[in-house]
Parts: structure tokens; sequence; C-alpha cells
């Protein structure tokens, strides 16, 4: 790597990227660490430290949860790559009609909360479920089982791929692979040594946070698994915090066992990225032909088309059938038509109409918050050097190890302690840092793997050019790194949007988001209301979101592609 | 409770919650939750004292505030479980104050500390368009004709489903225990806590739910779901929902003014019309009060010291 920062430039970056990481999620892991080392340090007390630690490897419930976990993540990582990477390596590399539609339309998935999606699938599949009113069948026997569970979440989380992949290979360009071709490969040739080698670190990127979002995914387990008697960690957790009387050291402990997973994944993946040099784009204009499809323009649309079926429509419907019903027992029947589960949305100062307000606030802020950081975290983690790279290396890694139910504990042990002079806690201030601390692995791997492929060359040549350091980090490289940050802010916006776990565990009293709204719903209220909720929340997200992507595409680019 | 330094960080966040401005009340309750913010805006247009609500279930409510010991934020609770009061009360964390509106409260549904909001009975919800015969009593649901069409709120998540177990075997003895293990066999689910046992029954992929919260199976039918609630005439456990007022309560006046709201003539109004039946015998509910129920008395204290065995037990013989 060249050198291209004074260190105090640098160094005045890394402090500032580093007080952020340390804030938002180095202290509550401290705090999750200490819970587990110390059983009563939530009281204060330091008394009987590690004596429960033996129980990570000890005890038979959080085993079992421990290795239904890594099953369900490993199904799940499978399932992606089946329907994710073949769409993504066609949107990458071909002209697919409509491309910019496709993209919209498989982002929805990240806008439909899982815990919905899961009851959508329910009320489709199971028996007297909406298949069965159309087409006379159903399908329950498959839905509550494991299977049933991993199909669930593949279809929340295959989008992640599909976007890394195709975004990924149109970075690469078509310029090493023109260069192939012209040294005498063939396309075929030139696709499998060439170019899908080089978008290995977008793949493995992706693959890693499918990997942490299937273990740290909350709602479809609890919809479900609870049908099926299968129990990961995320569960066990919840149940630990949320069933009287809580257990903080058993819910810490199974924290631990969930980072180290993370961790180790991300390792692996780390490794895959680092170990090669992966710079794609040095200046030089890059060659974006992209392949027509000529005669495979209909299968390859089928092929969309299904995935698009199974993966948006299906479940989006189900939603949508649902809000509008009179009653369940009503089922599909234009008799059963009925708006009045949307008026007490709509009633003027509605706690859901505050509901959404205070959502669409924090999933904005939390996106510019994120996006910030991250673009810090990535500038230093990539392009500077000595101590405060390796430092921030590591802190880097961190966000990817929190899976949001353990950040929420780590939130409330830190933040709520009677010591603190400040706190946030009992704010709505406090959900944004939880958000933040969340969401930041988006934008950090986004960023990196991208700076990643912009080659130092650059920086030098604006350095060379009489540009200062600022300038070379506002003109040259914030700019190229700026459809990653774009794609990876609308992903957090979409997520916070919607958050659940952390939302239920510290919103604080009076204040309610998309989330808790809706979980409160199912829990209380009516499903249909529950339903509605969702359907305005994703609409109004869908909108935004398609909105900022025709903003960008008259501005010349777009938020999927390099 | 209130840190100025809090208030200055929030505004610095600019997220301010009006939370931190105006007199306000902070109260953590159980469901239903349309009556928490019924209950909190008819509170605040009389007062105009705001009212924080935090709502979940029993179990979520208690476990927020174990989580916030040590730096408490509520002034009112309100759970499901009666034995969750009787806990906070030995442990020292409640204020004793007895309303002058709970006079027409029953006697076991009032304490020095403690007093019923309103009060639920644990029921068979039936769905009538099943094309099952209605089942009578509770071991109905164990026959062929149930088979594989029977849920259960899960009782380590329901309070009331755990009270149904803990008043069946006080009634029945083992029979009880016999009686959930051929629900078992006869493949009951126990997918969740309570809304999630009655949902599979509202689209009929299941026919009757085993111990259902009847004011939520009540308000279902008022919106014209097929379903119908059932209370076997061999008895069944009702639970009150104890309101208390934290020891550690900022506003003390505000909480008890709000307990005396909750237990006027208005406030049980509200209850009633969410189905549950009022506290006081002299406010009429809307569905069959006490005196039409077989009542199993059930020794709480008891019960809780007994939980982490009984829900052991439970998820044995139902062989989960």
């Amino acid at each position: 790597m060249p050198m291209v920062f004074r260190p105090t430039a640098s160094g005045l970056m890394t402090l500032a990227a580093a007080t952020a990481l340390l804030l938002l999620v180095a202290l509550p892991v401290v705090f999750i660490l200490a819970q587990a080392v110390f059983p009563e340090f939530a009281r204060g007390s330091l008394e009987g430290a590690f004596s429960r630690l033996n129980l990570i490897f000890e005890d038979a419930r959080l085993l079992g949860q421990t290795r239904n976990t890594l099953l369900l993540a490993a199904s799940v990582m499978l399932g992606c790559l089946v329907f994710g990477l073949p769409i993504g390596i066609l949107r990458g590399l071909c002209h697919i009609p409509g491309a910019r539609v496709w993209d919209v339309v498989f982002l929805i998935p990240f806008l439909i909360p899982p815990f919905i999606a899961a009851i959508a699938w329910m009320m489709t599949l199971q028996p007297r479920g909406y298949l069965w009113q159309i087409a006379g069948f159903d399908m329950g026997r498959q839905l509550f089982t494991f299977a049933g569970v991993a199909f669930v979440m593949t279809l929340n989380l295959f989008p992640l791929v599909y976007f890394a992949v195709s975004r990924s290979l149109e970075g690469v360009g078509g310029r090493f692979a023109a260069a192939a071709r012209v040294s005498g490969a063939g396309p075929v040739r030139a696709f499998l040594l060439i170019t899908l080698p080089l978008s290995v670190p977008g793949i493995a990127a992706s693959l890693l946070i499918v990997f942490a979002m299937s273990i740290e995914e909350f709602g479809t387990p609890a919809a479900l698994a609870s049908r099926t008697g299968f129990e990961v960690l995320v569960t066990g957790i919840y149940t630990r915090l949320s069933d009287f009387p809580i257990d903080l050291n058993g819910a810490a402990l199974g924290s631990v066992i969930l980072m180290a997973l993370v961790l180790a994944a991300f390792f692996v993946q780390n490794w895959v990225a680092t170990r090669r040099s992966y710079v794609a784009q040095t200046g030089k204009p890059a060659n974006l032909d992209k392949a027509r499809l000529g005669v495979w323009t209909a299968p390859v649309l089928l092929l969309f088309t299904l995935v698009a079926m199974i993966g948006v429509v299906i479940p989006l419907a189900a939603i949508v059938a649902t809000s509008f019903m009179g009653t369940i027992a009503g089922g599909l029947s234009w008799d059963n038509f009925d708006t009045r589960h949307y008026q007490p949305i709509f009633r003027a100062g509605s706690r859901a109409a505050q509901a959404l307000v205070t959502s669409g606030w924090l999933a904005v802020l939390t996106a510019f918050l994120t996006a910030a950081i991250a673009a810090a975290v990535a500038v230093v983690v990539v392009r500077g050097q000595g101590r405060g790279r390796q430092a921030m290396d590591a802190l880097s890694v961190l966000p990817n190890a929190i899976p949001a139910i353990v950040l929420a504990v780590g939130v409330i042990l830190a933040w709520n302690s009677p010591f603190l002079p400040v706190t946030l806690y009992g704010t709505t201030a406090i959900l944004l840092v939880a958000y933040a601390a969340i969401l930041l692995p988006y934008p950090i791997r986004y960023a990196v793997a991208r700076l990643r492929q912009i080659g130092g060359s650059l920086d030098d040549a604006a350095r060379v050019a009489g540009a200062s350091q600022a300038q070379t980090l506002g003109h040259v490289l914030l700019p190229l790194m700026a459809p990653s940050l774009i794609a990876a802010m609308m992903l957090v916006f979409a997520i916070a949007s919607r958050e659940l776990v952390a939302s239920i565990m510290l919103a604080p009293a009076g204040v309610r988001t998309v989330g808790t709204f809706v979980f409160a719903q199912f829990e209380q209220g009516s499903v249909q209301t529950g339903m509605a909720m969702s359907t305005i929340a994703i609409v109004i997200t869908s909108s935004i979101l398609l909105a900022v992507n025709l903003w960008l595409a008259r501005q010349g680019g777009s938020a999927f592609s390099g | 409770m209130l840190r100025p330094l809090t208030l200055a960080a929030t505004l610095a966040a600019g997220l301010l919650p009006v939370a931190a401005l105006a007199q306000t009340l902070t109260v953590y309750t159980a469901g239903p939750g349309g009556l928490a913010d019924a209950m909190a805006e008819a509170f605040e247009a009389e007062t105009g004292i705001r009212v924080d609500v935090f709502q979940g279930t029993t179990g979520q409510v208690m476990a927020r505030l174990e989580a916030e010991e040590s730096n408490p934020q509520a002034d009112v609770v309100v759970s499901a479980s009666w034995g969750s009061a009787l806990d906070l009360y030995e442990r020292g964390l409640l204020m004793e104050y007895v309303s002058p509106n709970a006079e027409t409260v029953p006697d076991f549904l009032k304490h020095t500390h403690y007093v019923a909001q309103g009060i639920s009975a644990l029921a068979i919800a039936w769905n009538t368009d099943s094309g099952t015969p209605r089942p009578e009593d509770w071991s109905d649901l164990a026959a062929e004709d149930f088979r594989d069409l029977v849920t259960m709120p899960d009782p380590a998540q329901s309070g009331s489903a755990f009270d149904l177990i803990v008043g069946l075997e006080a009634a029945r003895g083992e029979d009880a225990w016999d009686l959930l293990a051929a629900l078992a066999d006869n493949q009951m689910i126990v997918p969740g806590p309570n809304a999630a046992a009655l949902n599979p029954v509202l689209q009929g992929a299941k026919a009757a739910v085993f111990g259902a919260v009847d004011y939520i199976s009540f308000g279902r039918a008022e919106q014209g779901e097929p379903v119908e609630v059932i209370v076997p005439e061999s008895g069944t456990v009702i639970a009150p929902r104890p309101m208390m007022i934290l020891a550690s309560a900022a506003n003390a006046e505000a909480a008890q003014a709000f307990v005396d709201f909750t237990l006027s003539e208005a406030g049980q109004t509200l209850v009633a019309d969410t189905f549950l039946m009022p506290a006081r015998t002299d406010i009429e509910g809307r569905r069959p009060g006490i005196e039409a129920l077989t009542v199993i008395e059930v020794d709480a204290d008891a019960a809780s010291a007994r939980r982490d065995e009984i829900i052991a037990r439970f998820n044995q013989v139902t062989g989960r």
C-alpha cells in the first residue's frame, strides 16, 4: 500500500472513527463479556468470577442451540447461493431488460420484516391457508420443519448475494475479461478464470453477512421454530431475557458463543479477501459493455420472474391480502374485503402514525451516521498504515460479530448503569445508538470491499497533481466510494425502518417503532392491523428507495452498479 | 429519576421525547394494548398528566423491571399474573396504596400494595366452522375428533397458561398431567404465547385452543371471527391483573391518581370494553362475570415457587 496520508491527518480520522466504534460497539461488548465472566455483574458484584463459563461447553441446551444455529446458517448460506448467485451473475454481466426494476424488486425482501414474512408464509401454507383456499392443498408439513425455517430465512436474505455478486461483477468490469478475450480465451473461460475469481471478495463478503444475519435472525425462528421444536441461540437468549425470572448470565454466555461464531466466519472471509490483490479499478475507463442475451432473453426473464414470485410476490401478496380481510376465517373472498383494519392507523395522531414517524427519522439518521463512520473506517483500514490501521482493522471486525440481540443486552447493561453521569437510556436516542451499532457492518463491508478495488495509484495521481489530502479524499476517493456507500445506506435505511429485536428491548415507554407496533398487534391487537401497518411501511420505504434510485439514475449512476 | 444531563444529551441527539418536559407518568403494562392506550389518553385528558406506556407480555414487563433494577424507569406496573405482584411485594419493590375507588373490589382481588385492574378467565376457544363437535370439557380436546387440531399457549411465555396447569393440577392431581400427555399424544402444538396459539384457530388450520385467554377471543368474536369461548363446567382458573405502584416511583401522587382513575367508573368501563371482567363488582362487564364460572382456587405463592419444576414437567410430558 502506498503511503498517502500524513500521520496527523490519518491520526485524526482514526481517532474519530475509533471513538465511534468504541462507544457504539466496544462498550456494550465489554459489558457482555463482564456479565459472562462475573454472574453478579449487573448487581455490581464481582463474586463468582468464571464460575459459570464452563457452561458454554457443558450445558446441553446451549450446545444444542449452537449446533442448530450452525446447521441453520449453513443451510441458509447454501440456499442464498442457489437463489441469489445465478441471477446475480446474469445481472452483473448481461443486459437484463428492466434491470433497474429488478433491482428494486429484489430490495423488497429487506423491507418485509422477517417476522411478518414468516407469518405470511404460515398463513399461506398451513392447513386451510391461502394455498389451500386457491389450489386445494396445503404444505404445512413442509413449512414446520427445519427445511421450512431455512427456506423462509433464505427468502429474506438471498438479495444480499444478488446485489453483492452483480455489483462486484460490474465493478470488476469487462476490462480484464476483454484482455483475456483478446488473448484468445472464450467467453466462458474468461468468466471462469478472470471475472469470477476477481469478484470473490464481494461474494465472500455477502456470504459472511448472510451467515451473520442467519445466526442472529430472530423473527423467523421465533415465528416458526417453536412449532418445530427447533431452538437456536437467538431465541434462547431472547427467552432468557424476556421470561421472568430473567437470566442475564445465561444470555451473556449465549451471546459470547454467537460472537465467537461470527468472528470465526469473519476471519475466513477476510482471509479469502486479503490473501491476493483484487484491485480492478485503476482509473482507466472500464469497458462496461455487457453481453447481449439474444435468444436467451426469454428463459432468463423467466428465471428472474420465478425467483421474484417466490421471494417477493407470494409473501407480499399474503401480507396485503391479510390486511384487507374483514375476518381471518372469511379467507380469500371478495365478500370478506374490508378496509376497516386500516382505520386505527390513519386516525390522526394515532400511535401507529407516531410509530411511522419515529421509525422514519431513526432510519434516516442511522443511514447517514453509519455511512459517515464506515467511510472513515474504510479509509483508515485500507489506506492507513502503522498502529492506527491495525487497531482499526481489529475494531472494524467487531460490529460484524455482534448480533442485534446481544448488542441490545450490552446496551442495557452499559447505558443503564447508575454510575453514569450521562445516559441516553430511556430516550429515543438509545435506539439510534443501537441501530447504528447493529447496522454498521453493511456500510463498513461495502466501503472496505469497494476501496480495495480502487487502486492506490489514483490517490497518488491526485497528490502528484497537487491536491491536498482532504481534496484527494473529497474529490477522488469519496466519489468513487459513493455508489457503494449509497447502496449500503439504502440497505441500512430499509432494515432500520423495521428493526424489531433491539426496539422491543430498548424503546423507552411511550415510544413506538414500526417493528414494536406490528409485533404488539400480533400479540394483543389484530393480525390484520399488524399486516396493514406492515403494508403501509413497505409502501413508504420502497417509494423512498425507488425515488432515490431514480434520482441516482438521472445522475448517471446506480446505487447498485460499481 | 430524570437527570438534567439526560435531557441535554437527548436534545443534542435531536430526538427530544416530550416525556422529559411536562409532568409525566411511566406505566409498564401487559396487554391488551388498546386498553393501555385508551386509559392513558383518558387519564391525560382528565388530569393533564402525560402517560408514557410500555406494553408487552407479562414476561417482557417483568424482565424489563429486573434489567432496570439499578435504575428504575417505571412508576406504575400492570401485570397479567397475580403471582408477579406478590413477588415484587416480597422483594420490597412496591409502594403501599389503597385506592378509595377500590371499595367495591372484592377482598380477594386487593392487597395493601396492589389491586386488580380487571380479570380474565381461561377457556377453550373453539372455531365454530371447524366441523368438529362443540367441546364441553378440557378432556374433550384429547379425543380423536380433535386429533392434530388443538393448540395451547406456552406456559413458559403465557402466565395464564401456567396458572391453568397449576389450577388443573390442584383440581385433578395427577390426572391433570395425564390429560396433558393425552393432548400431546393427540398432536397438540404449543406454538408460543397466547396470540400464536389463537391465530391458527382463526384461519382454521386448527380447531381449538386449550387454555385461551378469554377476553382476546371475545374480542375476535366481536370482529366477526367464528370463535366461541367455552368455559368448562368442571372449572377453570381466573387471572386477575394486578396493578401496583413501584416504591421507586418518581411521582407518587400522579401514580396514585392513575390507580384511582383506572378504578373509577370511567376507567372500569374502559376495562369492560376490552371484554375483561371489571375488578369492581358494581360495574357491569360485557361478558359473563365471575359468578357464572366454576373457579379453581390457585395458591399463587406456592405455584410460583414451583415454576421451574412445573414448566420442566410440562415440557417433558408434551415431548418438547
